[in-house]
């Protein structure tokens, strides 16, 4: 087992792994921008390094500075949370080469999966049913219109080399495909450095489903059942629950054995997500996030298992703790995320927090970074909190959510807590009734 | 606290001649105990956490070590007026000299000018030069040779 673990991030997931380390007996090790000097991961953590200014490109996302940190703290792995450097095989590699575990699937994995139309090419070859659209990047505008008009309107165009809801977009006619053909490679380019755009079919009314996968380094895979996460707006999830009210035990063995044998096939190693979209009864691969989810706390709530603490297990070589033969997920689960934003433009809002109260309780957890006086900086993403509740059922999981949300109080800046408590009161939501679409039509 | 801060604390604690005094910050203890003669000892600290937002917080200090103490901070800024400090813009080990053989780039007091290297800094087994940026007097160095410094963290300090 690891002596001392780096983790290369900041924020409320720095705290998690900080979290399953302490209870392990590992020391851990923060590293920290500038703007991130009275963060809570750094003083919690055993040892911490100041390794850049605020912008992340030169200090969270600076691979030699992450290195250098190791190196002078005496670390021997590294955990690289989400975002930041977590999908990166070129940093995976290095990891490796200067005698560092890197807690996480191996370099090749990343990147194969990493690559959307890659993926899509080997998800098929594994017998994962896809989407239909183009057979990897697509070139010109009349190959697009040549693949659109085969499989029919809508599509969407999207980055090879995307994520997060950059670089896509959804063409409803022939007649608009070549403008937003040009935005999307242009977009594509500036957020990624690669301009690469692949097309698909657009599904009118999907929900998002992903698949918690975990292998180790013995051969064993196993899928640890669905989240759902439709509630999103531009692409970035607001709320994800586990299970999914639509999916039966015969279709979650279906999708978790489809999301097994794409493990397989990319020689999967530690914790993955395989995210997929459905509608009337179907299921199609999307992609696969390769390291530790947002969301996975649904998961950690319905399983009993504690993902961060496998991870670190798993990259330490030892076997899957998951006990052998069918499992069932127990109760159900729902996170809210708490970002620092306007409820109804979306705009980010960082500050300063005046007042904090965190909801408590049976059945709630909160993971968060955030204190009273804290300054939440202007450089990272807005998210706060995630509040995750559990109840016996769906209902009661709402009632709890509901029950919590009114007494997580956060003044000082705005917070997506009022657009949380409504959502709860909303008719659809509350049946069930759900697409990746919802928020497209809410008002509060 | 960092170890620059400790040994400040150490000399702190000589000069006033007084008994002991321990700090406690952010679960680092640490606790120097003064003697009459030369040397001093630093005891039971578990973890040194380099750099701090708080200020130390110094409990059973006699009063005259706390003023001793601000009044030397507060000489240090005063004196660092008008000095141009070169930071480290890496994280990495702080090495004065190009290998263990030779010697320093540069002593306290020497003559530098813009572009002169001053220290290297490893990070990732890459030996970064680190040059002047003014041309000047070199009056201070503040890490050890083979010490880990962050980002950020004072190297030197030059009069122009």
């Amino acid at each position: 087992m690891f002596s001392k673990i780096l983790i290369a991030n900041r924020g409320e997931i720095a705290l998690r792994v900080i979290a399953a380390c302490k209870e392990m007996g590992i020391k851990t090790v923060a590293v920290h921008s500038e703007a991130d000097r009275d963060s809570l991961h750094v003083r919690y953590a055993d040892d911490d390094v100041c390794i850049g200014p605020a912008v992340s490109k030169q200090s969270y996302l600076s691979i030699s500075s992450i290195i250098a940190a190791a190196e002078i703290t005496g670390a021997d792995a590294i955990h690289p949370g989400y975002g930041f450097l977590s999908e990166n095989a070129h940093f995976a590699e290095i990891v490796g080469e200067c005698q560092l575990t890197f807690i996480g699937p191996p370099p090749e994995a990343i990147r194969l999966m990493g690559d959307k139309a890659r993926a899509r090419e080997t998800a098929q070859k594994a017998g994962v049913p896809i989407i239909p659209g183009s057979e990897g990047a697509i070139r010109t505008v009349e190959e697009a219109l040549d693949v659109a008009r085969g499989i029919g309107f809508p599509v969407i165009l999207k980055a090879a080399a995307g994520g997060g809801g950059r670089g896509m977009r959804i063409c409803w006619d022939a007649e608009e495909l070549p403008n937003q053909f040009d935005t999307a490679r242009n977009e594509a380019e500036r957020a990624f450095g690669d301009g690469s755009v692949y097309l698909e079919k657009y599904l009118e009314r999907p929900r998002h489903i992903e698949i918690q996968v975990f292998a180790d380094q013995h051969g064993r895979v196993v899928h640890l059942g669905e989240r759902e996460c439709s509630i999103q707006r531009r692409h970035q999830k607001l709320i994800e629950e586990s299970p999914s009210p639509v999916i039966t035990e015969e279709l979650r063995q279906r999708m978790g054995d489809a999301a097994i044998r794409l493990c397989k096939a990319v020689n999967y190693v530690n914790a993955g997500t395989i995210e997929f979209l459905y509608q009337d009864g179907e299921f199609y691969f999307m992609e696969m996030n390769t390291r530790i989810q947002v969301e996975h706390p649904v998961t950690e709530e319905v399983t009993g298992i504690d993902l961060v603490k496998e991870q670190i297990r798993v990259a330490a070589g030892e076997k899957l703790s998951v006990p052998e033969g069918p499992f069932k997920l127990r109760g159900h689960a729902i996170e809210f995320r708490v970002n620092a934003e306007d409820p109804v433009t979306f705009a980010p809002n960082p500050g300063k927090i005046r007042e904090l109260h965190l909801p408590g309780g049976p059945g709630v957890r909160v993971d968060t970074h955030i204190y009273r006086d804290y300054v939440v900086p202007a450089h990272y993403d807005s998210l706060l909190a995630k509040l995750i509740v559990r109840g016996k059922d769906r209902l009661d999981a709402i009632a709890r959510g509901r029950r919590a949300l009114e007494q997580f109080v956060v003044e000082g800046v705005k917070t997506t807590i009022p657009l949380h408590r409504a959502i709860l009161n909303n008719e659809q939501f509350i049946k069930g009734d759900l697409s990746t679409r919802f928020m497209d039509k809410f008002t509060m | 606290m960092n170890f620059k801060e400790i040994l400040e604390l150490i000399d702190k604690v000589s000069e006033s001649g007084i008994g002991a005094v321990e700090v406690e910050q952010a679960g680092t203890k640490v606790r120097i105990e003064g003697k009459p003669a030369p040397q001093q000892q630093v005891m039971a600290a578990p973890q040194q956490q380099q750099d701090s937002a708080q200020p130390p917080m110094i409990y059973a200090a006699p009063q005259p070590v706390e003023t001793k103490a601000e009044e030397k901070k507060r000489l240090d800024e005063e004196s660092e007026v008008g000095l141009h400090i070169i930071t480290s813009p890496i994280v990495g080990t702080f090495y004065r000299s190009p290998n263990p053989e030779s010697g320093p780039f540069v002593q306290e007091g020497d003559r530098v000018t813009k572009g002169k290297v001053l220290c290297i800094i490893e990070a990732m087994k890459l030996m970064n030069e680190i040059e002047a940026e003014i041309d000047g007097t070199l009056v201070k160095i503040y890490p050890q040779n083979g010490q880990p410094v962050e980002y950020g963290e004072k190297l030197f300090a030059v009069k122009a």
